[in-house]
C-alpha cells in the first residue's frame, strides 16, 4: 500500500497543489484546512508524514504541532513545516525540515523521500 | 561585563531555546517559569532587561509589565505575544514595553528588539552623562558666580553681575524644553518662558495643578522620587496645556542641592513625546506592513507555482479537469496578486483627492463592471439599484470606486464563505437625500463576529488569513473620511452584512482638504498614544 501524506494548510489552492504533487509521485494523500480537520484526518487513518503550514490564522499550526508531539500514537509521525513566516525553524525545531514558501518542488520531494522513502 | 537579562516564560522549551540564543548574543540569562517567580527574581537581581511571555498561568504579562515599570521605570521590557494578537502587542507598547515579538519567535526579530533596547540604554546613559556634565557646568558657573559676588562685595561695579544673571536667564528661557523648578511642596519656584507660553504663569502654584489640572500630587511622581533618592527620574505622562490640549510628554527630573548637599529643589525638564512617538509609530507601521505583505506574497507565489504545476500535471496525464483546476488557481491567484499590489500602491501613494462633479449612476455602472466577473464566477447574484433622479456630486470617482469595490468584494467573499447551500446575493444600492449621497451594500453571506466588526478598519487586520493584506478596509475607511463621509456597519454571524457609506453632497472641492487635515502626511496608525 502506498505511503500516506497528510497536507495541512489553510489555503485550499496550496492544499490542491501539494496533494497533486504528492499523488504524482505515487503517494496517497489526505488534507485539512484547519486544526480540527487535521485531528479528524488523523483519526481517519494514521499518515506516514505530515506537511504543516505554520502561519495559519490564530497560529493553530503551532498549537496543532505541540498537541501532536505530546500524543503517544501520533507523536512520532515526521512533520515537514511549510511556512511563509521567515525563520519559522525556531518554534518547531524538532520538525524533519522547514521549507519556505515559495518552495522548490524537487527540494521538497527530496526531503519527503529522505523522511519516509519512496511511495511504495 | 555581560548585561543581565531576565527571561520569563511558562514553556520550558522556549526558555531553553531562547536562553541559548540570548547567551549566544552575549547576555547573562536569568530564567523564571511564571510571573510570580519572575517578579521575585526581578526584585532580587534587578536586571536591566526583561523578556516575558504575555500569556502565563498566574500573573499575566501585562500586569507584570506594569509592576516592573512602576518599580523600575528604566527597565527595558520585551513582550512575547501570540501570532496575530496585535491588540495585546499594542497594549503592551502603551504600557511602555520597549518592543514586542510574536510567536513563533524569530531570532532575527528578537535581535532587532534587543538592538533597540541597547540603544535605549545607551541614550539614557548618554543623557545621564550629559546631565552630570551639566552639573559640572553649573558648579563651574557657581564658582564664577561666587567670584563675581566677591567682586561685588569688593564694591566693584554691579553691572557685570547683572549681565551674567541676564545671560543665565536667557539660556533658561530659550532652551527648547519646558523647564521648571519645584520645591519640596510641589510648588513651582521658577519656570522658563516656553513653559509659561504653553501652560500659563503658574509660579507659586503646585506642579500638579499647572501640568495636569489636578488637586493633589500624582500617584507616580518623578519629583517626589528625586527628592527621596536624589537620583534622576524619567516618566512618560499626559499633560494638559493652557489651551486645553492634552499631549503625551517625556519628563526628566534632577536634584538641586544646597552647599551642604541637601536637596532643596528639583529641576524638571519636559518635552513633547509626539515627535518621538510619531517616528516610532511610523516605523512600527512600516515593519508590520513588510511582515504582513511579504507573508501574503509568499503564499500567493506558492499558489501560482501550484496552479502552473497542476496544469502541467493535467497536460501530461491528458486530464482536462486538472488543467481547468490549475488554470482556475492561476487566475484566482493572479487577481489576488493584482489586488495586493494595487492596495500597496494605494497605501503608499500621496492621497490628495481629485474632486469633480460625477454622476452617481455612472459611478455605480463603473463599479459594477469591476465586480460582475468576480460575482459571476463565484455564483453570487449581484444586483444594482439606483434611485431615478440622482444629481451629480463632487467626489473623487477613482478613489471612491476603489472604496466601493473593496466593500463589495468583501461582500461577495462573505457569501462564498457561507457554508449554507442557499444561492447568495449582493445588493448594491445608491440613493440621495438633501445632504447625503448614500451607497448601501447588503449581502446574505456569513456575517461578522464582534471582534471582526470592531477591528475591520484597523490597519493590517484581516479575517482572511494569508489571503488578505489587511489594507483594503483601512484604505476604504480613509477614502471615505477624506470625502468627509461616514461608513456604518451592521452585521451578525449567519445573518449577513449591511454597509452604508454616506458622502456629503454639497462639498466644494477646497472644503474637502480643510475638513480633513488629519489625512495628510504619512499614514498614521489608528492606535497609539494620544496624538498631539
Amino acid at each position: 500500500m502506498a505511503k500516506k501524506i497528510l497536507v495541512i494548510d489553510d489555503d485550499p489552492n496550496i492544499v490542491t497543489y501539494l496533494e497533486t504533487l504528492f499523488q504524482d509521485h505515487g503517494y496517497e494523500t489526505a488534507a485539512a484546512v484547519d486544526g480540527n480537520e487535521a485531528l479528524a484526518a488523523l483519526a481517519a487513518g494514521k499518515p506516514d508524514l505530515i506537511t504543516l503550514d505554520l502561519d495559519m490564522p490564530e497560529s493553530y499550526g503551532t498549537q496543532f504541532y505541540r498537541r501532536i508531539r505530546k500524543d503517544e500514537k501520533y507523536g512520532n509521525i515526521p512533520i515537514i513545516v511549510i511556512s511563509g513566516v521567515p525563520r519559522a525553524d525556531f518554534s518547531i525545531k524538532k520538525a524533519v525540515a522547514t521549507v519556505h514558501k515559495p518552495f522548490d518542488r524537487e527540494e521538497l520531494m527530496e526531503i519527503v523521500r529522505g523522511a519516509i522513502g519512496a511511495a511504495a | 561585563m555581560n548585561r543581565r537579562i531576565l527571561l520569563i516564560d511558562d514553556e520550558e522549551d522556549i526558555r531553553m531555546v531562547l536562553g541559548v540564543s540570548l547567551k549566544d548574543m552575549g547576555y547573562d540569562v536569568l530564567t523564571a517559569e511564571n510571573g510570580e517567580a519572575g517578579l521575585a527574581l526581578f526584585r532580587k537581581e534587578g536586571p536591566p532587561i526583561v523578556v516575558t511571555d504575555i500569556k502565563m498561568p498566574d500573573i499575566d504579562g501585562l500586569t507584570l509589565l506594569r509592576r516592573i515599570k512602576h518599580e523600575s521605570p528604566n527597565t527595558e521590557v520585551i513582550m512575547i505575544t501570540g501570532h496575530g494578537d496585535m491588540e495585546a502587542a499594542i497594549e503592551s507598547l502603551q504600557q511602555e514595553a520597549t518592543d514586542f515579538i510574536t510567536k513563533p519567535i524569530d531570532i532575527q526579530t528578537l535581535e532587532n528588539a534587543l538592538t533597540r533596547v541597547e540603544e535605549n540604554i545607551a541614550s539614557r546613559e548618554k543623557l545621564k552623562e550629559y546631565t552630570e556634565n551639566l552639573e559640572g557646568l553649573v558648579l563651574e558657573k557657581s564658582i564664577k558666580l561666587s567670584e563675581v559676588e566677591q567682586v561685588i562685595q569688593n564694591d566693584y561695579t554691579r553691572d557685570e553681575f547683572g549681565v551674567f544673571q541676564s545671560r543665565f536667564r536667557q539660556i533658561f528661557n530659550d532652551v527648547p524644553f519646558y523647564l521648571t523648578v519645584q520645591d519640596g511642596d510641589y510648588r513651582l519656584t521658577s519656570t522658563n518662558r516656553r513653559f509659561a507660553a504653553a501652560f500659563g504663569d503658574h509660579v507659586g502654584r503646585h506642579c500638579y495643578e499647572a501640568f495636569k489640572r489636578k488637586d493633589e500630587p500624582c500617584r507616580e511622581c518623578p519629583v517626589r522620587d528625586t527628592f527621596q533618592d536624589g537620583a534622576y527620574h524619567q516618566i512618560n505622562t499626559p499633560l494638559i496645556a493652557a489651551d486645553g490640549r492634552t499631549f503625551e510628554a517625556l519628563v526628566w527630573t534632577a536634584p538641586i542641592t544646597d552647599a551642604s548637599g541637601r536637596i532643596t529643589h528639583v529641576a524638571v525638564l519636559t518635552t513633547e513625546a509626539a515627535d518621538v512617538l510619531e517616528v516610532q509609530e511610523h516605523l512600527a507601521s512600516l515593519g508590520l506592513m513588510l511582515a504582513s505583505v511579504s507573508h501574503g506574497i509568499k503564499g500567493m507565489l506558492t499558489g501560482l507555482d501550484g496552479g502552473v504545476y497542476i496544469m502541467e500535471s493535467g497536460l501530461n496525464k491528458e486530464r482536462n479537469d486538472l488543467i481547468k483546476e490549475g488554470l482556475s488557481i492561476v487566475k484566482h491567484t493572479t487577481s489576488r496578486i493584482r489586488k495586493m499590489v494595487l492596495d500597496i500602491l494605494l497605501f503608499a501613494k500621496e492621497r490628495e483627492l481629485t474632486v469633480r462633479p460625477v454622476d452617481p449612476a455612472e459611478l455605480v455602472r463603473e463599479t459594477a463592471k469591476t465586480i460582475l466577473p468576480k460575482a459571476r464566477e463565484c455564483g453570487v447574484e449581484f444586483i444594482t439599484e439606483a434611485d431615478g433622479s440622482l444629481s451629480p456630486c463632487n467626489l473623487d470617482p477613482g478613489f471612491l470606486r476603489t472604496a466601493l469595490v473593496n466593500v463589495i468584494e468583501n461582500a461577495v467573499e462573505a457569501c462564498l464563505e457561507d457554508k449554507t447551500a442557499k444561492v447568495h446575493k449582493v445588493v448594491f444600492r445608491v440613493s440621495q437625500n438633501p445632504s447625503w449621497l448614500i451607497f448601501r451594500i447588503q449581502d446574505d453571506g456569513k456575517g461578522m463576529d464582534r471582534e471582526t466588526k470592531e477591528r475591520m478598519f484597523d490597519l493590517f487586520f484581516s479575517s482572511k488569513g494569508g489571503k488578505g493584506t489587511g489594507l483594503g478596509m483601512y484604505i476604504t475607511d480613509r477614502i471615505i473620511r477624506q470625502h468627509g463621509g461616514e461608513i456604518e456597519v451592521d452585521s451578525e454571524p449567519g445573518r449577513g452584512t449591511v454597509i452604508e457609506i454616506r458622502i456629503p453632497r454639497d462639498l466644494a472641492a477646497d472644503e474637502l482638504e480643510s475638513k480633513n487635515p488629519e489625512v495628510e502626511g504619512p499614514p498614521a496608525l489608528t492606535y497609539g498614544r494620544t496624538p498631539a
